[in-house]
C-alpha cells in the first residue's frame, strides 16, 4: 500500500473505535455516577518506518489507550435517604467477588439483615472494610463526612477513598471501578462530602452527541475521501503513466 | 464498528425501558397510594483491548489501557416508598399511614397482601374491606346500626350504637413493616407481596415501638409520582433515545463510507 492510503486507513480505523467509545457514553448518559470514557489518539509508527535506513517518514494514527474522564457529574436531589451522591473526587467501596470494587454510584438498598448494599447488591464498606450494618426497621442519616448515624448513635463511618493515580482505575462494569496494582493504593479521601438524598447523574449526555458524533462522521467522510483520491491516484498512474501502446 | 451499533442499541432499550416507568408513573399520578419507580441503569461489561499495566517496553508499562463498553443495561426499578401527599376528604373510612407500616389485606387466594391505600369501605356483613372487596387483618366489623366510626391514632377502631352514649370497641387495625420494603413484589391493585428480599413482616400497632407510623382518619394518601420530575425524566429520556439513534446511524454512514471504498 502506498503512503496516503496505509494512512487514511488507519485513520478510519481509529475513527471507527472513537465511535465505539462515544457510543457507549451515550449509551450511559442515564447510568448514575457514569464516567465518561475518551481516546487518547496517538502517532503509531511502525519498526520499519524507525529504521533511518528504510524510513519515509511514514507515521500512522491508533488510538491505543482510553482515559475516563472523572469530572464531577450534575447532582439530582431525589429525596429519597438510600440515595448517596459524592461531590468531590472520592469514591465508595464495595466488597467484590475478588478484592474492593470502588463506584460513585450511590445508590444503595438494605437488605434483610441490614446490611447496606451498592449495585449488583454489593456490601458497602466502612472505613474498618467491614460491611456497613445498620437496623433496617430504623431511619438512618449519613453526614457529609460519612457518618451513618441511627437515633443519635454512630454506627459505622462510610469507606470514601480516593486514588492518586484515578487514571489507572479499571473499569469494572456495573457502575463499579477496580484499582490494578499496588502503587495506586486507595487512602481516605478529605476532599469528598457525601450529600445524602441526591444522586449524581453520568456526566456524559446527549448533547455530546451534537457535537462529537458529527465531528467524527465528517472526519470519518473526510478520510475516506483521502483514501478515494489516493486509489484515484493509482489508477490513473496505472492506467495512463504506464500505458502500454499496443 | 458493529459495538458501536448494539451499544447504541442496548442505549434506546434502556431509554424505552425508561419511557415505559415513566408512563406507569404517570397513568397511576392519581392512584391512591400507589408509590413510583425509577428505573436505574448500569454500564455493561468492558472489552480490554489493551490491558493497562501492560508492559510497553523493557522498562516502561501501559498507564492506561484502551477499554471498549459494550453499553448499557436497565439494572433495576425500584420502588420509591416516600410519603405521598394527604388530601382530607372527610370520609370516616378514609385512613392515611403517617410512617412507614403497611395495611394487611386478605387476599382471596387466602394470603396476606400489602398496601398504603386506606380507602376501606363496609360489605354486607359489615367487614372493613378495601375497594376490591379484599377483607383487612384482622378482621373488624361494624354493626349495621352504627351512628359514627372512629378511628384512633393508634388504630383501635370504635362506633357508636343508636340510643347509647358510650362508644363500643370493634378493635383495632395492625400495620406490617419490612427490612427492606424496596424488595416487595407488585401485585397490582395496589397490593404488594412480601418476598425473600424485603423479609419477612414486622407486625404491630400504630404508633408502637416498631415504627410503623400513626393513623389519621378522613384523609387518603395520593400517589408520590411528581409530575413535573416525571416529565423532565420524560425529556430526558427522548432525548437521550434520539442521541443513542444518532449513534446508530452515523455507525450506518461510517460502513456506508467503508464499503464504499471499493467501488473506485
Amino acid at each position: 500500500m502506498d503512503n496516503l492510503t496505509a494512512v487514511a486507513a488507519s485513520g478510519l480505523r481509529s475513527r471507527m473505535q472513537s465511535l465505539e467509545l462515544l457510543a457507549n457514553n451515550m449509551a450511559n448518559s442515564s447510568s448514575r455516577g457514569y464516567k465518561a470514557d475518551r481516546e487518547i489518539n496517538t502517532l503509531y509508527s511502525a519498526a520499519d518506518a524507525t529504521n533511518p535506513a528504510l524510513s519515509s517518514g511514514q507515521q500512522q494514527s491508533w488510538i491505543h489507550q482510553s482515559w475516563t474522564d472523572f469530572s464531577q457529574g450534575t447532582l439530582e436531589p431525589t429525596g429519597n435517604t438510600l440515595d448517596l451522591a459524592l461531590s468531590g473526587p472520592g469514591f465508595l467501596t464495595v466488597r467484590g467477588p475478588s478484592g474492593n470494587l470502588y463506584t460513585r454510584n450511590g445508590s444503595l438498598h438494605v437488605s434483610i439483615t441490614g446490611d447496606l448494599l451498592g449495585p449488583e447488591d454489593r456490601a458497602i464498606l466502612d472505613n474498618k472494610s467491614k460491611p456497613v450494618r445498620i437496623d433496617p426497621s430504623q431511619p438512618f442519616d449519613i453526614s457529609t463526612s460519612g457518618d451513618v448515624t441511627q437515633g443519635g448513635t454512630t454506627v459505622a463511618k462510610l469507606a470514601v477513598v480516593e486514588f492518586s493515580k484515578p487514571e489507572t482505575l479499571v473499569k469494572a462494569g456495573q457502575s463499579y471501578f477496580q484499582s490494578t496494582g499496588a502503587a495506586n493504593a486507595p487512602v481516605p479521601s478529605t476532599k469528598t462530602e457525601i450529600r445524602q438524598g441526591q444522586i449524581e447523574s453520568s456526566n456524559t449526555g446527549p448533547s455530546e452527541a451534537a457535537v462529537r458524533l458529527v465531528s467524527v462522521l465528517r472526519q470519518f467522510e473526510m478520510l475516506q475521501k483521502a483514501m478515494t483520491v489516493g486509489a484515484e491516484m493509482n489508477r490513473h498512474a496505472m492506467e495512463e503513466v504506464a500505458k502500454v501502446n499496443p | 464498528m458493529i459495538r458501536a451499533l448494539y451499544s447504541a442499541a442496548s442505549g434506546m432499550e434502556a431509554q424505552q425501558t425508561n419511557l415505559d416507568n415513566i408512563a406507569h408513573n404517570l397513568a397511576n399520578a392519581n392512584t391512591t397510594g400507589f408509590k413510583a419507580r425509577r428505573a436505574q441503569f448500569q454500564d455493561l461489561m468492558y472489552q480490554n483491548i489493551r490491558q493497562p499495566g501492560a508492559a510497553a517496553g523493557q522498562q516502561t508499562t501501559v498507564p492506561t489501557g484502551l477499554q471498549v463498553g459494550l453499553g448499557t443495561r436497565t439494572s433495576s426499578n425500584e420502588i420509591l416508598f416516600t410519603q405521598g401527599n394527604f388530601v382530607s376528604t372527610g370520609n370516616p373510612m378514609d385512613v392515611v399511614i403517617q410512617g412507614k407500616g403497611f395495611f394487611q389485606i386478605r387476599m382471596p387466594s387466602g394470603e396476606l397482601g400489602y398496601t398504603r391505600a386506606g380507602t376501606f369501605q363496609l360489605n354486607r356483613d359489615g367487614n372493613l374491606v378495601t375497594g376490591d372487596g379484599n377483607l383487612l387483618d384482622p378482621q373488624l366489623v361494624i354493626p349495621p346500626a352504627a351512628q359514627s366510626v372512629t378511628i384512633a391514632r393508634d388504630g383501635t377502631v370504635s362506633f357508636l350504637a343508636p340510643g347509647q352514649t358510650a362508644a363500643q370497641q370493634a378493635g383495632q387495625i395492625q400495620l406490617a413493616n419490612f427490612p427492606n420494603p424496596a424488595g416487595l413484589n407488585s401485585l397490582g391493585g395496589d397490593l404488594f407481596q412480601p418476598t425473600d428480599g424485603s423479609g419477612d413482616p414486622i407486625v404491630g400497632n400504630p404508633g408502637g415501638q416498631e415504627g410503623l407510623g400513626t393513623l389519621m382518619q378522613g384523609y387518603t394518601e395520593q400517589s408520590n409520582v411528581s409530575v413535573v420530575d416525571e416529565f423532565v425524566n420524560l425529556i430526558i429520556a427522548q432525548r437521550s433515545y434520539e442521541a443513542n439513534s444518532k449513534v446508530v446511524k452515523a455507525a450506518d454512514e461510517m460502513y456506508q463510507n467503508a464499503n464504499n471504498l471499493v467501488r473506485s
